[in-house]
């Protein structure tokens, strides 16, 4: 017995050391500079992990064609993050053995939780890019940023849309305006819905007629929330989906034909995602999901850093995938771009030297990828103003820019979405 | 919704579409249980990778419709000897292996399965979301103020027919009695001479070409990718455990009733608690009628 | 002394190894793993505890996990005490959950059981989501991280430590059960329960014991595996995947023995860890692959192996007997 034991922690130990030398991989003197790159690969949110490793990929080759970071070729050492223990585990391979200082990803708020804090107790910068869980810059952690807005920005947005732009184009005042509030249950829809609830009843009055939330991975059928929604006639449905939920909502509004003035989302995923089109095709039309910047975005509105790096993203995107950029592609493309300007700044990715690059760093909108700005916080979160986001709209199969109306050539349609079958 | 209200014509029709809602989406329920229960009833097996075999069927009617612009329901009747063809096979290298081991041995040995074809089709087609959208998937039929959407309906009478199909196979053929025995009394079957080997290969071809086939069904309802057989897999087993194992008849019953439920509970107490509902009624069923709600009293320790 | 060394080398070899580990090596990740493959080690024993032992095989023993990681969890961010209070709690909650799944015990076999456990966890786990006064519902709980004991805010080698102790607190009572009249009573009750009833064995109240001291040992891991990663997700702690991990452990280390917990963990953990390591960063389009090995690997030492590791040894050490 002890001999097995033996023998099998032994192999266990030579599996673990990797079969390589037990010394840290540092940085390549090859002139590389290696981050680590952590997103969701396998599992269920892999569709999107895989787009947003795209784009961090297309950004590096830009990056790369443009000088690099501090004089050196960007790299990747890429970790799956599964699940929280996956996330944490690989976080701390990244650190331990591939050696590096930075590590970025991580989409999901249940991983992001997790590697932040290995990152923090290791001294490395967690570079995040997308994860929305607004408590992630208020945990006292060193060193954790995050470029993109969290799930309260969101709502945040998505209500002064409806506020500001659907309530006097439906000539109603927002607190006589009636919202029914559906959502994915994950901590993405709820952080979003409950930020989005808080705004629309503490700053305009709006009434909100049902809040339901549902589980979008064993949602089978939609018409009994659909049913009651019916009778309860609200003027704008703020539905955050997350894949296939939306596409049932949709489908099964329009056979019970539950008419609503304006369905709002944000967010890449559900009706903000490719997806949600190929599915519907003409019938997504009228659609409003919260993003990035879609075709009808006016380049010109930015300034000509932006407009340069913008068009040079666009094209890049177009070149590998044959398609406009999707918002997984826009947030981490966006997410490393900064990074980079940091890194220019800094010249070092000594903790505190990077911190005070990043603080430094104040741009206006219009200024990077997606027509962003960047001014960090003291807690390391991007600011809500600079962090541009825009509504867009499916028109005849493609995701459009149509609000703010000063960054689009194009202009929201079917206010109010009139009998399905005219939406044209 | 105020229940003192008197039922007026509108309630009227809420309550017809709820039960029109509960009846296609039993269908749809019973189409993906009818082979577990065949399997899980006759071969006692808890098939973990019972999803993965539905989340395949979806993937064929995808590419079929992709590729070559097949229709659903003409891939339907490809599908079903394709997919005999891959439960035979399936048996041949994993489940035979472990048919005369306990328990754990086989759940645990389709974890795996699943695992393997979860992340067959993530490698092979990546997680995107696709779907199959052929000409007749936004048709609905009216009748009165209600709306059937006609995909729906055809899978509910392709259940239906399946399910009787599957009722007279096993009530009146030769093999269907042999499967039946085996069901009641493996060392029993041997001792009458039954190859117990055969039977369970052929249970289980017929079970995996069932599951596979009800993919096909279902794939234009549904979005396919790889973890989408998650969303049928535990409510499958709610409906196997309800109707009694082997029961066809009790496997439709039991759609209907997790359907019911699932409709009554999102529409009085919202869709987050829709699955509570039926895993607690799953788990009441369990304690006081555990071999189900039509199923013999005391079949369930048979063969455990 | 001999026979005991004898008996139990196998487990003073593993345990010892891992004490020794922390002074020798400062790799991070290295440690990392290792606490890993001794906190799933230890809750692998822990569902040992009703599956290998009493023969109550359960796939929703997150139900306890979770329960014990959401206590430590709430207690430090909602109370703001300390998470060992929190495990106490948790451990008391998880008793309770524990009697209901041993009454479902006495009532059902095999299969039945099982989904039963895991309908269950699938009530906890949506029951938990829903409930977003209280445990923050889908957005999971961020649990920070304070340097110093009474937190549980450790360094590397100080959770190798912790994760230790745990281990050594599951695999002693599984020592106390192999050697106890308790344990041969439970024994009896998993080898033939009708039998064991007709010799006057209570095995009812048994049964509903060894699930309760399970449950009991499970939540006590998920609380220290909260304040370890920091972040509680309900629809992690609460999945079938994690119940079907920590069955999977003690299924290939060898059901029923005191050992094979842990020999299965340290394969299991290595080889998913090894394979995660190596294909995950290889083209997009690969991920995935690693997880096809694993389960390959899976079907074929559950096949294969069924016995456990803990088998061939003891089918070894009978042939050596005999030469």
């Amino acid at each position: 017995m002890p001999r097995l034991a033996l023998t099998i922690v032994v192999a266990a130990l030579t599996l673990v050391l990797g079969g390589e030398p037990a010394t840290v991989r540092g940085q390549a003197l090859s002139g590389e500079y290696k981050i680590g790159v952590l997103e969701p690969l396998t599992g269920p949110l892999a569709f999107e992990g895989k787009r947003h490793l795209e784009g961090l990929e297309i950004v590096r080759d830009l990056i790369n064609e443009r000088g690099g970071v501090m004089g050196k070729r960007l790299a990747f050492s890429v970790a799956d993050a599964t699940d929280p223990t996956a996330a944490a585990s690989e976080a701390n391979r990244l650190i331990t053995r591939e050696g590096v200082k930075i590590i970025t990803g991580t989409f999901s708020s249940r991983l992001c939780g997790a590697a932040s804090e290995v990152a923090a107790r290791h001294n490395v910068i967690y570079w995040e890019s997308s994860c929305v869980d607004p408590r992630f810059n208020k945990r006292g952690l060193q060193h954790v940023y995050r470029t993109e807005i969290d799930a309260t920005g969101f709502g945040w947005y998505n209500v002064e849309f409806i506020a500001k732009h659907l309530a006097p184009r439906l000539n109603l005042k927002p607190n006589q305006l009636k919202i029914a509030f559906l959502s994915e249950d994950s901590s993405y829809g709820q952080g979003v819905t409950e930020s989005a609830r808080q705004r629309a009843k503490a700053e305009f009055g709006m009434q909100e007629v049902t809040l339901e939330y549902y589980n979008w991975q064993t949602l089978n059928d939609m018409t009994p929330t659909i049913l009651k929604m019916k009778q309860l006639n609200p003027d704008v449905v703020h539905h955050i989906g997350f894949g296939n939920d939306a596409v049932l909502f949709w489908r099964q509004s329009k056979e019970q034909n539950f008419l609503f003035k304006a369905l709002v989302h944000a967010g890449a995923t559900g009706y903000g995602g490719a997806d949600f089109g190929k599915a519907l095709g003409n019938d997504a039309n009228g659609v409003f999901a919260l993003l990035e910047p879609g075709p009808g975005f006016r380049l010109e509105s930015l300034r000509p850093e932006g407009q340069q790096i913008e068009r040079a993203f666009r094209d890049a995107v177009q070149k590998r995938t044959g398609s406009y950029p999707f918002g997984g592609h826009q947030l981490a493309g966006s997410g490393l771009w900064l990074l980079k300007l940091v890194l220019d700044r800094a010249q070092s990715d000594a903790p505190e030297k990077f911190r005070a690059a990043v603080m430094a760093l104040d741009l206006p909108v219009g200024s990077v990828i997606n027509g962003w700005g960047v001014k960090f916080s003291e807690l390391g979160q991007n600011a809500n103003e600079r962090v541009q986001h825009y509504m867009l709209q499916w028109q005849n199969g493609q995701l459009v820019t149509v609000w703010p109306e000063e960054f689009t050539t194009l202009r929201a349609k079917w206010i109010p979405l009139g009998p399905w079958d005219q939406r044209k | 919704m105020d229940p003192a209200r008197p039922l007026g014509p509108a309630q009227i029709d809420v309550l017809a579409q709820l039960a029109v809602a509960t009846v296609l989406l039993g269908g749809i329920y019973a189409l993906v249980s009818v082979g577990l229960t065949l399997i899980f009833g006759i071969m006692r097996v808890v098939n973990f990778a019972h999803g993965e075999f539905l989340m395949l069927g979806m993937y064929l009617a995808f590419w079929a419709f992709s590729l070559w612009a097949l229709d659903p329901y003409f891939v339907l009747f490809v599908s079903i000897p394709v997919f005999f063809v891959v439960g035979l096979v399936t048996y041949a290298l994993v489940m035979r292996g472990v048919i005369h081991a306990s328990h754990n041995v086989q759940i645990f040995t389709t974890v795996g399965l699943s695992t393997v074809l979860q992340n067959v089709a993530l490698v092979a087609w990546s997680g995107d979301f696709r779907f199959v959208r052929p000409w007749h998937l936004s048709t609905v039929l009216r009748a009165g103020g209600t709306i059937f959407n006609l995909t729906q309906v055809v899978a509910f009478l392709i259940a239906v027919a399946l399910t009787a199909a599957l009722v007279a196979f096993m009530r009146w053929t030769h093999a269907g009695r042999v499967m039946r025995a085996t069901a009641q009394d493996r060392d029993a079957a041997t001792l009458m001479g039954i190859d117990t080997d055969r039977v369970y290969r052929l249970s289980f071809a017929i079970g995996i070409a069932a599951v596979g086939s009800a993919g096909v069904l279902v794939a234009p309802l549904y979005s396919v990718y790889p973890t989408a057989g998650l969303q049928f897999v535990l409510l499958s087993y709610v409906v196997v455990v309800l109707g009694g194992l082997g029961d066809m008849l009790g496997a439709m019953l039991g759609s209907l009733i997790v359907a019911a439920v699932e409709v009554a509970g999102s529409y009085l107490f919202g869709a987050a608690w829709k699955e509570i509902f039926y895993f607690l009624l799953f788990i009441l069923v369990l304690v006081f009628r555990p071999a189900g709600l039509f199923g013999q009293r005391g079949a369930e320790t048979l063969g455990v | 002394m001999d026979s005991l060394l004898r008996s139990r080398g196998g487990a003073l070899v593993v345990f010892g190894l891992a004490a020794v580990t922390p002074l020798v090596v400062r790799d991070a990740y290295f440690l990392d793993s290792l606490v890993l493959i001794l906190l799933w080690g230890a809750l692998s024993a822990a569902w040992n505890v009703a599956g290998g032992y009493a023969g109550q095989v359960s796939i929703g023993h997150a139900s306890f996990f979770g329960i014990g990681a959401y206590a430590a969890a709430l207690m430090v961010t909602r109370f703001g005490r300390g998470p060992w209070l929190g495990m106490l709690v948790g451990v008391v909650i998880s008793i309770g959950a524990g009697f209901v799944i041993g009454f479902l015990s006495n009532r059902l076999k095999g299969p039945y059981f099982a989904l039963s456990t895991i309908a269950f966890s699938q009530v906890l786990l949506i029951g938990v989501s829903r409930w977003r006064g209280f445990t923050a519902g889908g957005e999971g709980i961020p649990v920070p991280f304070r340097p110093g004991f009474a937190t549980l805010g450790l360094g590397h080698a100080g959770w190798v430590y912790m994760a230790l102790a745990a281990a050594l607190l599951c695999y002693a009572v599984e020592v106390y059960l192999e050697r106890s009249r308790v344990g041969y009573q439970l024994a009896g009750v998993r080898e033939d329960e009708d039998a064991a009833e007709a010799l006057g064995i209570p095995t009812r109240r048994l049964k509903v014991f060894a699930v309760t001291l399970s449950a009991a040992l499970t939540s006590i891991c998920g609380s220290l595996w909260a304040q370890y990663i920091g972040f509680v997700d309900p629809t992690y702690v609460f999945s079938v995947d994690l119940s079907v991990r920590f069955a999977l452990n003690a299924i290939i280390g060898g059901m029923g023995t005191a050992l094979g917990p842990y020999l299965g963990s340290i394969l299991i953990t290595s080889l998913e860890t090894y394979l995660r390591a190596t294909f995950s960063g290889v083209k997009t389009g690969f991920a995935g692959i690693y997880l096809i090995i694993y389960g390959t690997a899976l079907i074929l030492v559950v096949r294969f192996v069924p016995d456990g590791l803990a088998g061939i040894a003891a089918r070894l050490r009978t042939r050596r007997a005999h030469a």
